[in-house]
C-alpha cells in the first residue's frame, strides 16, 4: 500500500516534470512545501466534495502549512513555535469550533463537552503509559485507580456524608448542604496521592509476579473495585453509606475560583454555575494534560525513566545493573495510578457525579487501546491515540453510523459495536505495527527484534 | 578472608515472617471450615441441596476451565477470548436446538436426546474450528513477540467475538426452553436431586472421560504433551509443533463448546457478555487447581462451584450473593501471589 | 526549475479554486429558528403543525432493550398529546424530540448519558421543557444538571419516576441536594413509591399473606419500593421472612429460590424492575416453589417482559386503568389505541399528561425558562388524560390511586385500585 502511494506519487511529479533527480536537487523545504501543498489540496477537495464546506477550512490549510513547511528549528527558540501554536490553537478552540468544516464520513468537529473528554481520557492514557509504555507492565485493573479518584472526588467535594459540616474551600455551596467539601483544586491532588498509595498497596504484592499474571490479578482487582462500589451503600451490613451503591454519588461540587476572585479578576467563580462551564473545563483540562506531559517527559529522561526502560527491555541485565527491581516498578505504578486518580476525580466533577457503572472492564481496555495504537511510550502518540479514540467513543462513531445509515439502505447501528471496533484496532495494530501509529524508536526496537523478557523472579518455581 | 566465607557453615535459618502466611492461610482454612460445618448442623438437608448446585455448577465451569488449561500449557498463553468461544457455544447451541430441532418443553424424551447430542456434535465442531482459527489468524504470527503481544491480541479478540453475538442474536438475552425434565432423580428427607443436574453431569463425565483418554493415550495427545513440555525437543524429535498447536486449540474450543451447550440447557438462557464473566470465573478455577494441569482444572472448578453456591445459598452469616464474584477474584489474586502452582501445583498437562 | 515551480503554483492554484467551487455549491444548511438536539442523543425533530417550530420539548426514555416496547409508545402518546394540542403552547410552536438516555451495551439507562443529555437540553436554549425520564435513578442525575442551566432552569415533568427522594425529605439531603439553586424545577405525574409499597401492602394483606419474601434488585427504584413495602407490611401485621437483594448479572438464582423455599414464604415482593433479569428470576423461583405466589411493582409492568411465568401475577401500577379512565382519558385511550392497535399499556396516559402539564406551563410564557418552571408548581389540571388533580408545592402529584393488576398472558387484567392512608405513607 505504501509502495502504491509513492509510486503515485513519483508518476505524479514526473509529470510536471520533476524527476527525481530535480527533486533530490531541490532544497528540503521547498520539498515538504511540494509535499505539504498536494496532501492539503487533496484534503480540501474531499472536504468540499464530500463534507460541508466553510471557509474555516482554508484557514486551517493555511494554519497547517505554516506550521509544516517552514524549518522552525533554525530559528533560535525555533522548537518551541510548533508546540506553542499547537497549544494556542487547542485553547482557542472554543471560539471557533462552530465555523468548523465539516469532514466527509466524520462530520462536525467535536463539541466542547467532548474535547473536555478527550483531555481528561488523555490524561488517564498518559498515566497509563507510565506503566504500560514505559515500565511495560501489562496493566488491566487501571480503571480501579480512575474509579478511587472519582469516588474520593465524591466523598470530599459532596454531601454524601450528611452527619459532617466541613467546608474548605469549596464554591457554589447551596443553602443547607452537608457534607465534606473541599476545594476541588485541593482535592485533585490529594485524590492523585490518595490513588497512588493505593496503587503502591496493590502493586506491592502483585509486582512481584511475571507479566501474564500481573495482568489477571491487575484485571481481578479492576472487577473487585466496581463490586464494592456498587454494594458499598451497606458495606458487610454495618449499614455504613460509603458509596451510595448503584446509584454513585452524586451531584459534585465543581471548581471554582469564589467571588472575590469573580468580582475583581473576573474569574468564573464556580464552573457549574458559568455559562460556558464546558468551555471552562475545557481550559483546566488543558492545564492538567499540561502538567501531565510535563511530568512525562521529565520523568522519562530522568534516572527513574530509563531504570524503567531498563526493566522493560531485560530484567535480568537491569538487576545485574543495580536497578531495584520491586522500588522501581512500583514507582511506576505509583505514578500511573496518581494521573488516573486525578483524572478521575475531575471527571467525576465535570459530570457531577461518581456512578459504578463507570468502571467496568471495558474502559480499561479502551484506554490500554489508546496507549497501544497510538504508540507505547511516546507521549505525542498516545495523546493522539486517546483524543481519536475519546473522540470515536463520545461522537465519531455515531456519525460514522449516521453516515452509513445516510448512504447505505442498511442501519448499522455502530456504537453498539464500538467495543468490537477497539478489540479488531487492538488486533490488527499488534498483528502488523505493534509499535502504534507514531512509536518511540526504542519501542519498534524492541517489538520487532525481541527482548529478554523473562523475568527475574519467576515465582512460579518459587515454592516448587 | 574468602576461605572463611567460602567454607563457614551454610544454615538455612527460616526468620518469624516466613512463618505468618502458612499460618494465616491455615486459620483462613480453619475459619472456613468451621462456617461450612456450622451451616450443615444449621440444616443438613438444605446444605446438601446447596451442594448439589455447586456440584452442578463445578461441572459447567470445568468444560470451560479446561480449555484455558490445555491452552496455557501448550503456550503459555491465557486465552482471554476463550470465554467468549464458550459463549458463541452456547448461542450456537441454543440456536441449534430452538431453530433447527425445534425443541419445545413438550418434546419426547427420544427426540429431546437425538436434539442434544446432534447439537452436542455440532457445537463442539463449530467451536472447535473457530478456536483454530483464531489461533491460526491472531496468535500465530506473534508466536516470537514478546509475551504479552499475544495476551493483549485475545483481549482484543475477545471482544470481537462479543460484537459477533450483538451482531448476531442482538444484546437481549437468547432464551433456550426448560427442556430439561426438573422432576426429582431420588429424593430422600428435604434433599433432592433434580434430574437436569444429572443430565449435566451425565454430558460432562464423558466428554471428561474422552479428554483423558485422547491425551494419555492416543499418539496426538502425546505430542501435545511433549510440546508443552518443551517446545523445541519436540519439534527435534519429528513433531510437527504447528499442528499440534492447532489441535490443541481445536479440542480446547470443543470443550467450550459443549460447556456452551449445558450451560445454555441448564442456565436456560445467555447473553452477549455471558462468557466474560464465567470465562473469568473458569480461568480461577483453573489457577485455583493448577494451571496446566488437567485435573486439576477439575479440581479447581468444583472448589469454585461450591464457593460460589455456599457463597450464594447458606444463610448462616453468608456474604450473599452481592460479594460472590468479589470473593471468587480474591481467590484468584490470593493464589496468583502466594501460591501461582495452585493446589496440585504441577505445570505440564499430565494425564488424569 | 522556475518553469516547474510556477506549473505547480498555477495547478495548486486551480485546486483551490476548484475547492472553493465544489464547496459553494455544496448543499447550504438551511437556517433554521430551533437548534435541534444532536443525533448522538436525540431522534429528529417532530413537528405537524403549520410554520415552524420555535421552542423544543424533549422527552427523555430509555429507548433500549427489554423496556423499548413500553417507552416506545410512550414517547407516541406524547407525540398524540401534542397533536392534541396543535403543536402549540399558548403561542408559541413547539417541536418534539425524543432522546434516549440508554445505551445499547448496558440495555438500559446509562448514567454517563443520562448526565451528556442533561447538560444538552440545559445548554440548547430552544428546549423549554423536558417530559421524562421513565427511571428514578436517571432523574436524580439530569434534575440538579438541568437547575443549573443557563438563562434558567429547565422543567422537567416525569410521567414514571416514583422515588420519593426527588421531591420529598427521603435519604440524607434529599431532596434539597438535587436543586442547587435552591429553586425546584421537576414535577411529576405519577404517585411515589411511598404510596405504591403500602398499596402492594394492603393488598397482600387481603390476598391473607402472613409470610412474605421481599428481594429488591438494588437500584434506586427497586430498594426504594422494596423498602416502603417492608414498612408497610410491618404495620399491617405480615411478617416479612427475608429482605435480600438480587445480582442482575448472576446466571441462576436457584439458591436463592432455595432459601426462599427454606423460609417458608407464602409469597415473595419483587421490588424492582424486569429487565434486571426478573424474568430468570421468576423462573427459578417458580421451579423451586411451584405454588408461591409473586406480586410486583410497576417495573415488572410490561407483561412481554415478565414472559408467561408471571402469569396470575399481581402487578402493581399508579393511577386508574386505562379503560376505567373518563372523559379525555377515555379519548385517549380509544384514540390512542386505535392509532397503535391495541391497549395502550398504563405508562402511555401517563406519557401523554406529563406532556400536556409541560404544554400547560410552558403556555404561561414560552421562550422564559423561570417562569415556566414556576408556573408547574400549584398547577390545576381538569379535563386532562388522567381527569383532575393538583400538581403541589413540592412537585408531586395530589392523586394517589394505585390500580393492582393481574397478568394473564399478554395483558394486565385490572383487579382493584386502592389508595393507602395517610398513616402507612411515609
Amino acid at each position: 500500500m505504501k509502495r502504491r502511494i509513492s509510486r503515485a506519487w513519483w508518476v505524479g511529479l514526473g509529470a510536471v516534470g520533476l524527476t527525481p533527480a530535480r527533486w533530490a536537487a531541490l532544497t528540503p523545504v521547498t520539498r515538504r512545501a511540494i509535499k505539504t501543498f498536494v496532501w492539503l489540496a487533496i484534503l480540501l477537495i474531499l472536504i468540499a466534495l464530500f463534507g460541508v464546506w466553510k471557509i474555516a477550512a482554508l484557514a486551517l490549510a493555511a494554519v497547517i502549512a505554516l506550521l509544516v513547511v517552514p524549518a522552525w528549528n533554525r530559528i533560535p527558540f525555533g522548537k518551541y513555535v510548533v508546540p506553542l501554536a499547537i497549544l494556542a490553537i487547542a485553547i482557542a478552540y472554543p471560539y471557533y469550533n462552530t465555523h468548523m468544516p465539516q469532514l466527509p464520513i466524520f462530520g462536525p468537529f467535536p463539541q466542547i463537552s467532548t474535547m473536555v473528554v478527550m483531555m481528561i481520557f488523555t490524561m488517564m492514557a498518559l498515566g497509563l503509559n507510565f506503566v504500560v509504555g514505559y515500565a511495560g507492565l501489562l496493566d488491566l485493573g487501571y480503571v480501579a485507580f480512575y474509579a478511587m479518584g472519582a469516588y474520593m472526588a465524591g466523598w470530599f467535594a459532596s454531601n454524601q456524608f450528611a452527619n459532617q459540616h466541613l467546608n474548605f474551600g469549596a464554591v457554589g455551596l447551596y443553602q443547607g448542604w452537608s457534607g465534606y467539601h473541599i476545594s476541588i483544586w485541593l482535592l485533585l491532588p490529594m485524590a492523585g496521592i490518595a490513588t497512588a498509595i493505593i496503587g503502591v498497596l496493590i502493586g506491592l504484592p502483585t509486582l512481584r509476579l511475571r507479566g501474564d499474571y500481573l495482568a489477571i490479578v491487575t484485571l481481578g482487582f479492576g472487577e473487585i473495585i466496581p463490586q464494592v462500589a456498587n454494594n458499598g451503600d451497606n458495606l458487610f451490613g454495618t449499614g455504613f453509606n460509603l458509596t451510595n451503591g448503584t446509584g454513585g454519588i452524586t451531584p459534585i461540587d465543581g471548581p471554582g475560583f469564589g467571588n472575590w476572585a469573580d468580582k475583581h479578576l473576573h474569574l468564573p467563580a464556580n464552573y457549574l454555575n458559568a455559562q460556558n462551564f464546558d468551555s471552562l473545563y475545557f481550559w483546566t483540562a488543558i492545564v492538567l494534560v499540561l502538567i501531565t506531559i510535563f511530568c512525562s517527559a521529565r520523568l522519562r529522561d530522568s534516572r527513574l525513566g530509563r531504570a524503567w526502560i531498563a526493566i522493560r527491555e531485560d530484567e535480568t541485565a537491569a538487576s545485574a545493573m543495580g536497578i531495584p527491581l520491586m522500588r522501581t516498578k512500583t514507582w511506576a505504578y505509583a505514578t500511573g495510578a496518581f494521573f488516573g486518580g486525578v483524572a478521575g476525580a475531575y471527571y467525576a466533577s465535570y459530570k457531577s457525579g461518581a456512578f459504578p457503572d463507570d468502571f467496568f472492564f471495558n474502559i480499561s481496555v479502551f484506554i490500554l487501546c489508546m496507549v497501544i495504537l497510538g504508540g507505547m511510550g511516546n507521549i505525542w502518540g498516545v495523546i493522539f491515540g486517546a483524543c481519536f479514540l475519546a473522540y470515536l467513543d463520545r461522537e465519531g462513531l455515531a456519525n460514522v453510523g449516521a453516515w452509513f445509515s445516510n448512504h447505505t439502505h442498511r442501519t448499522i447501528d455502530v456504537p453498539k459495536y464500538e467495543f468490537g471496533i477497539f478489540g479488531l484496532i487492538l488486533v490488527i495494530t499488534m498483528l502488523f505495527r505493534p509499535e502504534g501509529l507514531i512509536p518511540s524508536q526504542r519501542r519498534a526496537a524492541e517489538l520487532h527484534e525481541g527482548v529478554h523478557d523473562e523475568p527475574l523472579y519467576d515465582t512460579e518455581h518459587a515454592g516448587a | 578472608m574468602a576461605t572463611n566465607v567460602a567454607t563457614a557453615p551454610l544454615r538455612a535459618r527460616r526468620s518469624v515472617g516466613s512463618y505468618v502466611m502458612p499460618v494465616l492461610a491455615s486459620l483462613l482454612l480453619v475459619a472456613l471450615f468451621l462456617w461450612l460445618i456450622v451451616n450443615f448442623v444449621k440444616g443438613p438437608a438444605y446444605f446438601t441441596n446447596i451442594a448439589f448446585i455447586g456440584l452442578t455448577n463445578g461441572a459447567v465451569y470445568a468444560l470451560v476451565a479446561l480449555g484455558y488449561t490445555l491452552v496455557y500449557g501448550i503456550l503459555e498463553l491465557i486465552n482471554f477470548a476463550h470465554g467468549d468461544v464458550f459463549m458463541l457455544g452456547a448461542l450456537i447451541s441454543a440456536s441449534m436446538m430452538i431453530t433447527n430441532f425445534g425443541v419445545t418443553t413438550g418434546s419426547s424424551t427420544g427426540f429431546l436426546v437425538i436434539a442434544i447430542i446432534g447439537s452436542l456434535i455440532v457445537t463442539m465442531l463449530a467451536c472447535g474450528l473457530i478456536n483454530a482459527t483464531i489461533e491460526f489468524v491472531a496468535y500465530r504470527p506473534l508466536r516470537g513477540a514478546p509475551r504479552l503481544a499475544p495476551l493483549i491480541t485475545a483481549i482484543g479478540v475477545s471482544f470481537i467475538l462479543e460484537d459477533v453475538a450483538i451482531g448476531w442474536k442482538q444484546t437481549g438475552y437468547t432464551a433456550v426452553p426448560n427442556v430439561l425434565p426438573r422432576g426429582n432423580v431420588f429424593s430422600a428427607g428435604g434433599v433432592s436431586y433434580t434430574w437436569e443436574k444429572l443430565i449435566v453431569v451425565l454430558i460432562t463425565v464423558p466428554v471428561l472421560i474422552a479428554l483423558v483418554y485422547l491425551v494419555q493415550r492416543t499418539r496426538q495427545g502425546k505430542a501435545m504433551r511433549a510440546t508443552a513440555q518443551d517446545r523445541d525437543a519436540a519439534a527435534m524429535m519429528g513433531i510437527n509443533v504447528n499442528r499440534t498447536i492447532s489441535f490443541t486449540f481445536l479440542i480446547a474450543g470443543a470443550l467450550a463448546g459443549a460447556g456452551g451447550l449445558v450451560y445454555a440447557l441448564y442456565f436456560g438462557q445467555v447473553r452477549y457478555d455471558t462468557g466474560y464473566q464465567l470465562g473469568l470465573i473458569a480461568f480461577t478455577a483453573a489457577v485455583l487447581g493448577g494451571i496446566g494441569n488437567l485435573p486439576g482444572a477439575v479440581l479447581g472448578s468444583l472448589c469454585i462451584g461450591f464457593v460460589q453456591a455456599f457463597t450464594d445459598g447458606l444463610r448462616w452469616h453468608s456474604p450473599g450473593s452481592d460479594w460472590t464474584l468479589s470473593i471468587v477474584f480474591s481467590i484468584l489474586i490470593l493464589i496468583l501471589v502466594f501460591r501461582p502452582e495452585g493446589l496440585l501445583g504441577e505445570r505440564t498437562p499430565e494425564g488424569g | 526549475m522556475k518553469k516547474k515551480v510556477s506549473l505547480l503554483a498555477f495547478v495548486g492554484a486551480i485546486a483551490v479554486v476548484a475547492a472553493l467551487f465544489a464547496g459553494y455549491s455544496g448543499t447550504a444548511k438551511s437556517a433554521s429558528t430551533v437548534n435541534a438536539l444532536p443525533s448522538s442523543s436525540c431522534g429528529p425533530i417532530v413537528y405537524k403543525g403549520p410554520g415552524k417550530p420555535t421552542f423544543i420539548i424533549a422527552s427523555d426514555l430509555p429507548l433500549q432493550g427489554a423496556i423499548r416496547k413500553q417507552t416506545v409508545q410512550i414517547s407516541r402518546a406524547m407525540i398524540w398529546a401534542l397533536q392534541q394540542k396543535g403543536w402549540k403552547a399558548g403561542s408559541a410552536t413547539i417541536g418534539y424530540q425524543s432522546c434516549d438516555d440508554s445505551t445499547a451495551q448496558s440495555g438500559g439507562w446509562d448514567s454517563a448519558k443520562c448526565a451528556t443529555n442533561a447538560r444538552l437540553y440545559a445548554t440548547n436554549t430552544s428546549v423549554m421543557a423536558v417530559v421524562g425520564t421513565f427511571n428514578s435513578g436517571c432523574a436524580k442525575i439530569e434534575v440538579p444538571i438541568l437547575n443549573r442551566a443557563h438563562p434558567g432552569p429547565v422543567l422537567m415533568v416525569s410521567p414514571a419516576n416514583t422515588n420519593p427522594g426527588i421531591t420529598k425529605k427521603w435519604d440524607p439531603g434529599e431532596p434539597q441536594k438535587y436543586y442547587p439553586t435552591g429553586t425546584r424545577n421537576y414535577a411529576r405525574v405519577v404517585a411515589t413509591d411511598d404510596v405504591q409499597g403500602p398499596a402492594d401492602a394492603l393488598w397482600s394483606q387481603a390476598q391473607h399473606w402472613t409470610k412474605v419474601f421481599v428481594l429488591n434488585d438494588k437500584q434506586t427504584y427497586g430498594f426504594g419500593v422494596a423498602k416502603t413495602y417492608q414498612a408497610a407490611a410491618k404495620k399491617l401485621g405480615i411478617k416479612v421472612v427475608g429482605f435480600q437483594g438480587w445480582d442482575a448479572k448472576a446466571s441462576s438464582y436457584e439458591a436463592l429460590a432455595n432459601a426462599i423455599k427454606a423460609s417458608g414464604a407464602q409469597a415473595v415482593f419483587l421490588g424492582g424492575i424486569a429487565c434486571n433479569n426478573g424474568a430468570k428470576l421468576m423462573q427459578d423461583i417458580k421451579s423451586v416453589n411451584p405454588g408461591i405466589h409473586l406480586q410486583m411493582p410497576d417495573g415488572f409492568s410490561d407483561p412481554n417482559a415478565n414472559g408467561a411465568v408471571a402469569n396470575g401475577a399481581y402487578i402493581s401500577v399508579a393511577g386508574q386503568p386505562p379503560k376505567s379512565l373518563t372523559g379525555f382519558g377515555a379519548t385517549f385511550v380509544k384514540s390512542f389505541g386505535k392509532s397503535i392497535g391495541a391497549t395502550p399499556n398504563p405508562y402511555a396516559a401517563y406519557g401523554a399528561q406529563a406532556m400536556l402539564v409541560a404544554l400547560q406551563a410552558v403556555a404561561s410564557r414560552p421562550g422564559d425558562r423561570a417562569r415556566i418552571t414556576r408556573t408547574v408548581f400549584g398547577l390545576h389540571v381538569t379535563g386532562g388524560v388522567l381527569g383532575n388533580f393538583t400538581i403541589g408545592a413540592g412537585g408531586d402529584t395530589d392523586a394517589l390511586a394505585i390500580t393492582i393488576y393481574k397478568q394473564s398472558g399478554k395483558n394486565l387484567i385490572p383487579v382493584k385500585t386502592l389508595t393507602p392512608s395517610p398513616s402507612l405513607i411515609g
